[in-house]
């Protein structure tokens, strides 16, 4: 169909306030359904994540490479240290022998139940997903293990983040340090509750300490079982004043450089009963039955 | 009647428009482009390196207002609406924030193309400069409304400082695609 000049140049202007139309929109479409807007990232995740495998992969050989270079630099000190270290340790690994033995005999005095082991699955994380709004990272797994929405990310040392959303090959995992993070936490000297609340910096404060029994400086942070998928116990850092009246949580996992993360599921691990403390009614017998002409028949309501 | 077909502007041998012409010249004209794409793929790739997440939006905001002043025959609004779809499905910030910022520094640069494409090159990056507050205040705003708290500023002033540094580098880039890669194909 031939168009007058003018009408096409006409349209030609109208394109760009078109599609910075079509802009809000898309970021209200992301407000009102955030689920599709994850999918949709998610899959292009899951596309690229063989990729990103091949990107990280020659970086860890290197800082594995360059690891063992520095290490054989200083193999000297590190030797008289590992040495008295072991000394120590060995003496540790009596007393913990000994503990254990003891632990043992009194767990069988008590009838004590042992805690269930719970599953879990190992990845390499593939990509920081971190951006100037969030703290989480991807992670590789392979597309038949069943990871579910709610798990928990441990390395080696502590407690990294929780599964957010779950891929096909790939799951993000929302770190400690994120600003939308909340995790209930107990410390362990003081033994007060207090919530770790993240906040985009490299360290967590802890709100809503009780104010007669704050924070000490350096004492253990662990979870606290209050929520259903989060056992308690599991190490997640110490405690540091960053000033006085600021308490922060310094995370044992180094959540700066993630290498390798294990996902736990501990979802069916503890369920309380069901209504706990109910007190069942009595039974009240017959209830008064309606005159005829208010009865209402199966099918049709009380107003025919 | 003979029909009268205006001269050749620059008259000599002209290439035939055959196939491969046709292909070298898409490969050449959608070089701007393909440019942005890949730096937003390979910018969201796990590289470690330093500010890595403000580099992105920096370099693709200085490549499409220089394509976008100097040749927009390039650098089409729609093709800025794909590419600012796709940076921001790879990057997992607020959805539509960064598309928007593409389109509407694509604008102002449209916008302004006729004076900007005229001036020296210090006031074109002060421009660009002035563009780049702008556009990191609202997507400031815009990412502390969408999370209902207050974010944090400093990297914002890092992605602009970093935006405003980089912009002599990509110019210079630009005008070498532009002579070599790019015009290469020009026919007329």
């Amino acid at each position: 169909m031939p168009v007058s000049i003018q009408f096409r140049q006409a349209l030609g202007k109208l394109v760009l306030p078109a599609l910075i139309l079509v802009a809000c929109g898309v970021i209200l479409l992301g407000k009102a359904d955030r689920p599709l807007i994850g999918k949709l990232r998610m899959q292009t995740a899951d596309l690229l994540a063989p990729a990103y495998g091949l990107v990280a992969w020659p970086q860890a050989k290197l800082r594995w490479l360059s690891g063992n270079l520095q290490d054989i630099r200083n193999l000297e000190a590190e030797n008289i240290r590992l040495r008295a270290e072991n000394v120590s340790l060995r003496h540790w690994y009596d007393v913990a022998a000994a503990l254990a033995d003891e632990n043992a005999a009194l767990k069988s005095n008590l009838h004590w139940i042992p805690d269930n082991a719970p599953a879990f699955v190992t990845g390499r994380v593939v990509r920081d997903t971190s951006g100037l709004y969030a703290r989480a990272v991807l992670l590789a797994i392979n597309p038949d293990t069943a990871v579910r929405k709610g798990g928990i990310a441990l390395d080696g040392s502590g407690l990294v983040g929780r599964v957010t959303e779950v891929g096909k090959r790939s799951v993000r995992v929302l770190l400690i340090t994120d600003s939308s993070s909340r995790l209930p936490v107990t410390l362990e000297s003081s033994h007060a509750a207090a919530i770790m609340a993240g906040d985009n910096t490299a360290l967590p404060r802890i709100i809503f300490y009780p104010q007669d029994n704050v924070p000490i400086e350096g004492e253990r942070v662990v979870t606290n079982g209050e929520i259903e998928s989060l056992p308690a116990g599991l190490p997640v850092g110490h405690v540091h004043y960053l000033r006085p009246g600021q308490p922060v949580v310094v995370p044992a996992a180094a959540l700066d450089h993630i290498d390798i993360l294990r996902i736990f599921d501990y979802e069916d691990s503890v369920s309380p009963p069901d209504a706990p403390g109910r007190v069942p009614l009595p039974n009240v017998g017959r209830t008064m039955s309606l005159p005829s002409q208010f009865q209402s028949h199966p099918d049709q309501g009380l107003h025919g | 009647m003979k029909t009268f077909t205006p001269p050749p502007i620059r008259p000599g041998i002209h290439p035939r428009s055959g196939l491969g012409y046709r292909i070298d010249h898409g490969m050449r004209s959608s070089v701007p482009c393909l440019f942005v794409f890949f730096v937003a793929l390979v910018l969201s790739a796990p590289l470690n390196l330093p500010g890595q997440v403000e580099l992105m939006p920096a370099v693709i905001m200085a490549t499409i207002f220089l394509w976008s002043v100097f040749v927009p025959v390039f650098m089409p609004s729609i093709a800025v609406f794909m590419l600012g779809i796709w940076v921001d499905i790879l990057s997992f910030g607020p959805a539509g924030v960064m598309l928007l910022l593409m389109l509407i520094v694509h604008g102002v640069a449209l916008s302004g193309r006729y004076t900007l494409a005229r001036v020296n090159f210090f006031v074109l990056w002060f421009v660009f400069g002035v563009v780049m507050v702008g556009v990191t205040a609202l997507q400031w705003v815009l990412c502390s409304a969408l999370a209902l708290h207050i974010v944090e500023f400093l990297p914002f002033v890092f992605e602009t400082v970093l935006a405003f540094g980089s912009f002599p580098v990509l110019y210079t880039g630009f005008v070498w695609t532009y002579r070599f890669v790019v015009n290469n194909a020009d026919p007329s």
